[in-house]
């Protein structure tokens, strides 16, 4: 058809870019959507706005400063990321971990599972406009962090790993406020389960809306509840055993529906799941000690891939080590890259509406995937600093008081 | 779910494209030809079930780089498949159309480490950014930054 002005084009694709900053999404992502009236026909992708060298700057640290920094890949995960190389190192120096530190691990994996968890599910309520949910599972998680702060002294950086064990004990009383909380908490997961399959506006926004199918999933190497929700039954805490789960009795929660719907259910699904196993590892742990007597410092010439089920997904840290008390090279995979490739295709042909709920069903975490330089904004010069260095700001900023 | 890979299938199944060791438990290596990583992993896809790619790792090895394609399947084994690509000519057939996934990760390590993936469809930035000048490729062990030199244009003009 020709227009009156000598060939105006069908409905021409539009370009609709959506971050770094947004309302909607809160993680810092650029895509450029490629729409053709209401509808998704492509989008690009661009992640580059937090890269912060993490893997670099794990290079020049010896094993006990890196765990903190890898605490800091993601405040969520802060456990996965200590966890999955504490345990890589760990397997290449040959040490044998007592039972009761992998009890404490796994509870404090379990943890931070549910705080994740109800953080997500939060914020899918939250971009369908549901906040009363959002309102609601932020109150419970907010008693999962409350264990989690009494446990280890911090609400997400709990810093609870060592090469060769954990730094705390768990002691009888934080197990009695635990097994106080938990109760309540199981009611609300059963609560949050029975409403999300009868909640009108919920079953509207998520059933049907970025599907995925079994054979999408394994072609595009989706993983976590986002995989499992499509019907595909992996998880490392089963494939690859570590800590105490090929111990302990559990299910991994699939479900066929593969929408955001599905995704949602799987989520609340592993909820119960992570609470029967907080449970039974508090009722269940062992005496002994909680870190062998003593690791050693450097660890011998090897290469590890190291598996874990963080919230989001399977992670995996390629760790290469040469003979010396730090790392050659560290390899981090997060699981938001890997999910990345289905979200660009759970996107087409979907509305532009359901953008955020789409993305957000993956439960994206942009700082974990993109991973310090320093920049100094009074002088506006970049560059390095010392550890002596930055020891001084800090106290000059906060204070001598800051001194211990 | 099915039983694990013993390394004797994996060797079989490999065995044009270079040795095989059981590193550890589940954990399977190949060191491949270089040239043949393509068909390489499409025959692990075929003959061993291997349908999901769990990362390309890199590492810098001096005078080449390291790129260990570890991949699973129902059998819940790890096949890693190792090639070692020259630093003089740092480039490597693209595996991203047989292995979709590959895509992201590939671009990944053009980004930090400067490997060129041949017939990639699409090798733009995407850790680093937009700012960020070529030919710096900052997980490469002889990188160092530039003292008082502005990686990226987050500054530019003032902030």
């Amino acid at each position: 058809m020709t227009g009156l002005c000598g060939g105006v084009p069908d409905m021409a694709e539009m370009m609709v870019p959506i971050g770094p900053q947004h309302p909607a999404l809160k993680e810092p992502v650029n895509f450029q959507i490629f729409a053709e009236g209401e509808k998704i026909v492509r989008l690009e992708l661009n992640l580059s706005y937090n890269h912060r060298g993490i893997e670099k700057a794990a290079e020049e640290r010896n094993f006990i400063r890196v765990l903190p920094l890898l605490e800091r890949v993601c405040g969520i995960c802060s456990h996965s990321h200590a966890t999955a190389f504490a345990k890589g190192i760990e397997e290449i120096m040959g040490l044998e971990i007592p039972a009761r530190a992998q009890y404490i691990r796994t509870i404090i994996a379990e943890l931070e599972r549910m705080h994740s968890h109800l953080l997500w599910l939060g914020v899918a309520a939250h971009e369908i406009g549901f906040d009363t949910l959002l309102m609601w599972t932020w109150r419970d998680r907010e008693a999962v962090l409350d264990t989690l702060e009494e446990m280890s002294g911090n609400r997400v950086h709990y810093n609870m790993n060592e090469i060769g064990g954990v730094r705390l004990d768990i002691t009888r009383k934080q197990v009695e406020a635990a097994e106080q909380r938990l109760p309540v908490l199981e009611e609300r997961i059963a609560q949050y389960l029975d409403m999300i399959s009868r909640q009108e506006s919920v079953l509207l926004r998520f059933r049907g809306v970025g599907k995925l199918s079994k054979e999408e999933i394994l072609a595009y190497g989706a993983v976590g509840p986002t995989a499992r929700a499509s019907g595909v039954d992996n998880d490392a805490r089963r494939d690859d055993p570590h800590l105490v789960y090929d111990e302990i009795p559990w299910n991994v929660v699939t479900d066929t529906s593969g929408d955001v719907y599905g995704r949602t259910k799987v989520r609340i699904g592993e909820l119960a799941e992570s609470l029967k196993i907080v449970r039974h590892c508090i009722e269940n742990l062992p005496e002994g000690p909680v870190r062998v007597a003593s690791a050693p410092k450097a660890a011998p010439k090897g290469e590890i891939l190291s598996r874990y089920e963080a919230p989001r997904g399977e992670l995996a840290h390629f760790i290469r080590t040469n003979g010396t008390d730090k790392a050659e090279r560290l390899d981090i995979r997060t699981p938001t890259l890997a999910n990345w490739t289905s979200v660009a295709k759970a996107l087409v042909n979907q509305n532009l509406a359901d953008i955020p709920v789409i993305v957000a069903a993956i439960d994206p975490c942009l700082s974990c995937t993109s991973r310090m330089t320093l920049i100094d904004t009074g002088t506006m010069t970049q560059g390095y600093i010392t550890w002596d260095e930055l020891v001084r700001k800090c106290r000059a900023r906060y204070g001598t008081g800051a001194q211990r | 779910m099915n039983g694990q890979l013993t390394v004797d299938q994996v060797a079989e199944a490999t065995k044009e494209y270079g040795p095989t060791e059981r590193v550890r438990k589940n954990r399977i290596r190949v060191s491949a030809d270089t040239k043949k990583i393509h068909e390489a992993i499409r025959a692990v896809q075929q003959h061993l079930g291997c349908d999901r790619l769990i990362l390309i790792s890199c590492t810098d090895d001096t005078e080449s780089f390291g790129l260990t394609y570890h991949l699973t399947g129902p059998h819940r084994t790890i096949v890693s498949l190792a090639i070692a690509v020259p630093r003089t000519t740092p480039e490597a057939v693209t595996v991203s159309d047989i292995l979709p996934p590959a895509a992201i990760y590939e671009r990944q390590i053009h980004d930090l480490f400067g490997i060129v993936f041949l017939g990639h469809p699409g090798l733009s930035k995407l850790m680093l950014n937009e700012g960020w000048p070529d030919g710096e490729y900052p997980l490469r062990k002889d990188w160092k930054p530039e003292k008082g030199k502005i990686y990226d244009g987050a500054l530019r003009g003032g902030a």
